[in-house]
């Protein structure tokens, strides 16, 4: 097996177009992946000596994130605290430090595991993905790259990430088995508008039930132009219980997420309304 | 095999490792550090846990070559038999090591956790140990020798 240690974003995409090699980010699960035989690459093209995807920065009205910012550099940045709460949070809960320090957003969506913590909250603050090959770069919303199979092609890399700054509040929570080093049984992701004591718009993403996390776009319909009251909260559990319910059908664990949802989306709210339906 | 410059325990090195070998592998069969310990292998566990360039990271889960560069503790780096750690001197004192694989992950992260806060609440302390397991003490004696070597410390 070849390995590419460049220095450049060009040097990187350059690799990857000459040969059939793959981009390793932090890890964590690649690592573990070529031993268990899961993953057999020919060649692994190293982006950690990249400084320039490890930035996290205010451009123009976004947030940019490199791809290989980790979820520690994200958990601990004012910028996505106060910006992308719900991707904020869900840094400080995946995995372990010891996890944190060393796996990345872009890894996250590269490997594209079911229950990535990092995508629902991406989905939700309506994130755009930054692909760069030697054909050129391009954005494209999470939401529509994730519809996409593959994702993209070997010689594509995860560039980063742009994240909206706008008005929108923001939540984020998961059910593990315990609350460290549990892989995420269920996930939800919630950004609202909020106009007054009115919802403007709202979108609820889902992960760890169905193959890839997604966003609701019923849910985000359903859930818009109403009063932010204890009936709105309500009617959100009612209807993110259906979205499940739809997405398992006769999975084993349909029957236990189906209920263990509204608990989750009820605390991915916590920060923005109470349990009494008033604004947090 | 490819070439890859680091620093372990203070000391530099030049290795040729493979391109699929871990750092837990360099570190325990290239540099006979044995005092890393592999549990799970798959990043559950924190028993491989080193400090790479001032963060705990699971060598299990961390290419050699990916450290090419970087400045590694190992538990061989932190303190010895004749001048211990306050953290492994909190531990021994405590009673906090039982059957001891989990320990030498266990005194990284504390030791790492002291080195950027000195004064860490019981809650800091928690998340900081979370991503190491024990399976012999319950956790309640590991957590009471962290408060106190942080207390020491502060002396």
């Amino acid at each position: 097996m070849k390995y590419f240690q460049p220095y450049s974003v060009e040097e990187a995409i350059e690799i990857a177009h000459a040969s059939e090699s793959t981009f390793l980010a932090g890890g964590t699960d690649l690592v573990l992946h070529m031993r268990t035989g899961k993953a057999q690459p020919s060649g692994l093209i190293d982006l950690g000596k990249i400084p320039v995807l490890r930035e996290i920065k205010e451009v123009d009205g976004f947030i940019e994130i490199g791809s290989m910012a980790t979820f520690a550099e994200l958990g601990n940045s004012e910028l996505v605290a106060q910006n992308a709460y719900a991707l904020w949070q869900a840094c400080q809960s995946m995995g372990s430090p010891q996890i944190r320090n060393q796996a990345t957003l872009g890894g996250n969506l590269g490997n594209c595991s079911p229950a990535a913590d990092g995508l629902p909250p991406l989905l939700a603050l309506g994130a755009e993905v930054h692909l760069i090959s030697q054909e050129g770069e391009e954005f494209v919303p999470l939401s529509t790259l994730l519809s996409r199979t593959p994702l993209f092609g070997q010689d594509t890399l995860i560039r980063g990430f742009r994240i909206p700054i706008n008005s929108w509040q923001s939540g984020f929570a998961k059910l593990g088995k315990r609350r460290a080093l549990a892989i995420a049984r269920l996930s939800v992701a919630v950004a609202v508008e909020i106009n007054g004591t009115r919802v403007e718009n709202v979108r609820v993403a889902l992960g760890a039930v169905g193959r890839r996390a997604f966003l609701s776009e019923s849910l985000g319909r359903e859930l818009s132009g109403l009063d932010l009251n204890g009936a709105w909260l309500e009617k959100g559990i009612l209807e993110v219980q259906q979205i499940v319910r739809e997405a398992l059908g006769a999975r084993a664990s349909a029957p236990y997420k189906r209920v263990a949802v509204s608990g989750v989306f009820r605390e991915a709210l916590a920060s923005i309304i109470t349990e009494g339906g008033t604004q947090a | 095999m490819i070439e890859i410059k680091l620093v372990v325990n203070d000391k530099p090195y030049t290795l040729e490792v493979e391109p699929s070998e871990r750092l837990i592998d360099a570190l325990r069969n290239r540099l006979g550090l044995l005092g890393t310990k592999e549990g799970c292998g798959e990043g559950e566990c924190g028993a491989c846990t080193v400090i790479m360039d001032g963060k705990t990271v699971n060598s299990c889960l961390v290419l050699a070559a990916q450290a090419n560069g970087s400045v590694i503790t190992s538990i061989e780096g932190v303190g010895n038999r004749r001048s211990p750690h306050p953290v492994q001197k909190a531990f021994v004192e405590v009673g906090a090591v039982q059957c001891g694989f989990c320990t030498p992950g266990m005194v990284l992260s504390a030791k790492n956790l002291l080195d950027k806060n000195s004064k860490p609440s019981n809650e800091e302390i928690g998340i900081a140990m979370s991503g190491n397991l024990c399976r012999c003490t319950g956790y309640d004696k590991i957590l009471r020798a962290v408060k106190i070597a942080a207390e020491e410390g502060k002396e």
